[in-house]
């Protein structure tokens, strides 16, 4: 097999599983960035979520049970996140960390303690999201591209666009971005920065719940420990390069699920040392860092610092 | 940054008692017996000579990991990537330690912490030229580091450095590169000193020296946020200290894993684990980013860590309990609202200076 054999249809689908998770936290996370909120603690988010989903489904035998659960975890997280940060004055990226920290550790002992696993917890019961056949497409030349997909991809396209609307055609979306850019000048026409920063972390909190939700029950369904595995982080980088914007970030990440399916299928043609496929998402990542940092110093010219 | 204050003592001791009651709902909430457990965590902490010794063991990287984190958020920088310096450093002081034959004991350990720590320095480099000439955020590219780290070290384990045709691990160091150990049956060994040594060394160099003043003055006072001009206007390039601040961070973590490798395990191998670099932030920050404090708080930690593990053994109750506990109490510790709020407390701000006044 030719290496450029690998370019084809099942790429594309695997490159939209692969950027559905980091697109979703990582519009979340440029939602925060907007509202200048610097929100660490977006994988601690998704961890929780995908523990609760997956706790809820296991004893209910139900998906819907797995969603709200996943998603309150996620609300919870990002209440606690808000309280600490803009109620108690904590530094927002401590307050980031301890949560991730506090996270890791909570939901290991919560797997450990409760059913005796250690790695990852799998069983039967739990019940995972079905991919969406549409019927209307069979036969179609658009079924291979669009049909029987999970809910997270169909839901990332729709939240590109949806957030889209909202930060360029809403006065909320005017607000928030007002509050990340210049939040003085924000005060004086009359927004509530604060509300603004509750609300986007409320918000994001939710998004975070469901991609961390969507990891372990979509393809999965089941939890490891630490299966959030730096996405959270990987959303903020794209948030980061995507500059902040929800198109941007969508862009952002569907370079980085590139990577991943590029990975993936290398791993079926080449033998490939596991540990090096493996690196690649985080191997991007740095990458990408690197670029953002070219374009800023292309952008602005530091403040020259007197030399003593 | 404040030093030692009554209110932070009040505020840490009060967090103190309510994080000991959410474990105590916590642990009966997942049907164990409270009571059985905190007998178990205080024989595994402190009963005993073997005990202690462990608990010191345990006590050995953390210490190093929050003077790393505290030397970095002192000088401005969110040093999250201390985890990753721990693992290349320790991979790099494991294959220092079998590759170099016919050296002296002191000549070879010698040599395989500065490789440990040269590597963990080398690790924090980019980050730190990218926060400095780019702007780009050094929390995320040293977290993101971590995870390039741990999949690095992995490979290397089972490729170019492995030893074992079974098991994926380097070979064993050579005896000339070992660091003691002074107990049977402990871990506990010489690195521990080696580990205080630095932390107070730490003390003085941050807190009594030109240098440390101008490493301090980019970030002191202002945890949390990027290099203050405040330094540039006194004629100190923030941005040197700022790298520089990084590498000695990054030094550190590598030393934290070369004792590791040196002094316990003897051999690098794959699933060697560590989270220390992470347990090292919270150290830092309860210790109120103070050396001093870091190895006290490292103290503490490491014995209700060695306890955890006991109590892991003991009951179903599992060790990751203790970081979720001292996580919880770091919420409080950090709630600078709270802190601040106890002054409009008369008794609280005569406690305050009462206190202050006797630290002079």
């Amino acid at each position: 097999m030719e290496w450029i054999e690998i370019f084809d249809i099942s790429l594309l689908r695997s490159l939209l599983r692969s950027t559905a998770p980091i697109a979703i936290v990582g519009l979340a996370a440029a939602l925060c960035s907007a509202a200048g909120v610097l929100n660490i603690g977006l994988e601690g988010k998704m961890l929780n979520a995908a523990f609760a989903g997956v706790a809820a489904s296991y004893y209910t035998e139900s998906v819907w049970a797995g969603l709200a659960a996943g998603v309150t975890a996620g609300l919870l997280t990002a209440l606690l996140f808000g309280l600490l940060s803009f109620t108690l004055g904590a530094d927002e990226v401590l307050a980031g960390l301890a949560i991730n920290i506090f996270s890791l550790a909570g939901t290991t002992y919560l797997m450990r303690t409760i059913w005796g696993q250690a790695g990852f917890f799998s069983d039967p019961r739990i019940v995972g999201f079905e991919p969406i056949h549409f019927t209307f497409l069979e036969g179609s030349f658009l079924e291979p591209f669009l049909s029987d997909f999970t809910y997270s991809v169909y839901l990332m396209f729709f939240l590109a666009v949806g957030l889209h609307i909202v930060y360029y055609r809403t006065r909320l979306g005017t607000a928030i971005r007002a509050t990340g850019e210049n939040p003085e000048a924000a005060e004086d026409a009359g927004i509530n920065t604060v509300r603004i920063k509750w609300l986007v972390t409320i918000f994001s909190g939710a998004l975070a719940g469901i991609s961390g939700l969507f990891l372990s029950l979509e393809n999965l369904t089941m939890f490891t420990e630490g299966m959030s595995a730096g996405k959270g982080y990987i959303g903020l980088v794209a948030s980061s390069f995507g500059n902040n914007t929800p198109l941007g970030t969508f862009g952002a990440s569907a370079f980085f699920g590139l990577g991943d399916a590029i990975g993936i299928r290398l791993q079926g043609v080449y033998e490939l040392d596991s540990r090096l496929i493996l690196m690649i998402p985080y191997a991007l990542t740095v990458v990408v860092l690197i670029l953002i940092g070219i374009r800023q110093r292309l952008k602005v010219r530091p403040v020259p610092i007197p030399e003593s | 940054m404040d030093k030692f204050s009554f209110k932070d003592v009040l505020v840490t001791v009060a967090g103190l008692f309510i994080t000991v009651f959410i474990a105590w709902v916590l642990i009966t909430a997942t049907g164990n017996n409270p009571s059985e457990v905190a007998k178990y965590l205080y024989e595994g902490g402190f009963k005993g000579t073997r005990n202690i010794a462990n608990s010191l063991y345990q006590a050995t990287p953390l210490i190093l990991t929050a003077v790393a984190t505290l030397v970095s958020f002192r000088v401005g920088m969110f040093n999250i990537g201390i985890n990753g310096s721990m693992y290349v450093g320790a991979l790099y002081a494991g294959w220092a330690g079998y590759r170099f034959t016919g050296l002296g004991h002191f000549s070879h350990v010698t040599l395989c912490i500065a490789i440990g720590m040269f590597v963990g320095a080398a690790w924090m480099l980019l980050p730190a030229l990218l926060r400095v000439y780019a702007g780009v955020s050094e929390i995320i590219s040293t977290i993101i580091l971590n995870f390039v780290a741990v999949l690095f070290v992995s490979y290397m384990a089972n490729g170019p450095f492995r030893a074992d045709p079974i098991a994926p691990a380097t070979p064993r160091i050579l005896e000339t590169a070992e660091l003691k150990q002074i107990f049977p049956n402990s871990q506990f060994n010489t690195g521990f000193f080696i580990a205080v040594f630095v932390a107070i060394l730490a003390h003085f160099v941050l807190n009594k020296t030109t240098f440390g003043y101008e490493l301090r003055s980019g970030g002191d006072g202002l945890v949390g946020m990027y290099p203050s001009r405040f330094s540039s206007y006194l004629g100190i390039p923030s941005d040197r200290s700022a790298i520089t601040g990084m590498l000695i961070s990054g030094a550190l973590g590598g030393l934290a894993g070369a004792i590791e490798v040196l002094g316990a395990v003897r051999y690098f191998f794959q699933e060697l684990e560590f989270n220390q670099g992470f347990d090292g932030i919270l150290i830092g920050i309860l210790g109120k980013l103070e050396p001093i404090g870091a190895i006290i708080a490292s103290l503490f930690y490491g014995a209700i860590k060695n306890g955890g593990f006991y109590v892991d053994y003991k009951t179903d109750v599992a060790r990751e309990i203790i970081i979720v506990l001292i996580s919880i109490l770091i919420f409080f510790v950090s709630a600078q609202k709270i802190v601040k709020g106890l002054e409009k407390y008369p008794i609280v701000k005569k406690l305050d200076s009462i206190f202050s006044r006797k630290k002079m």
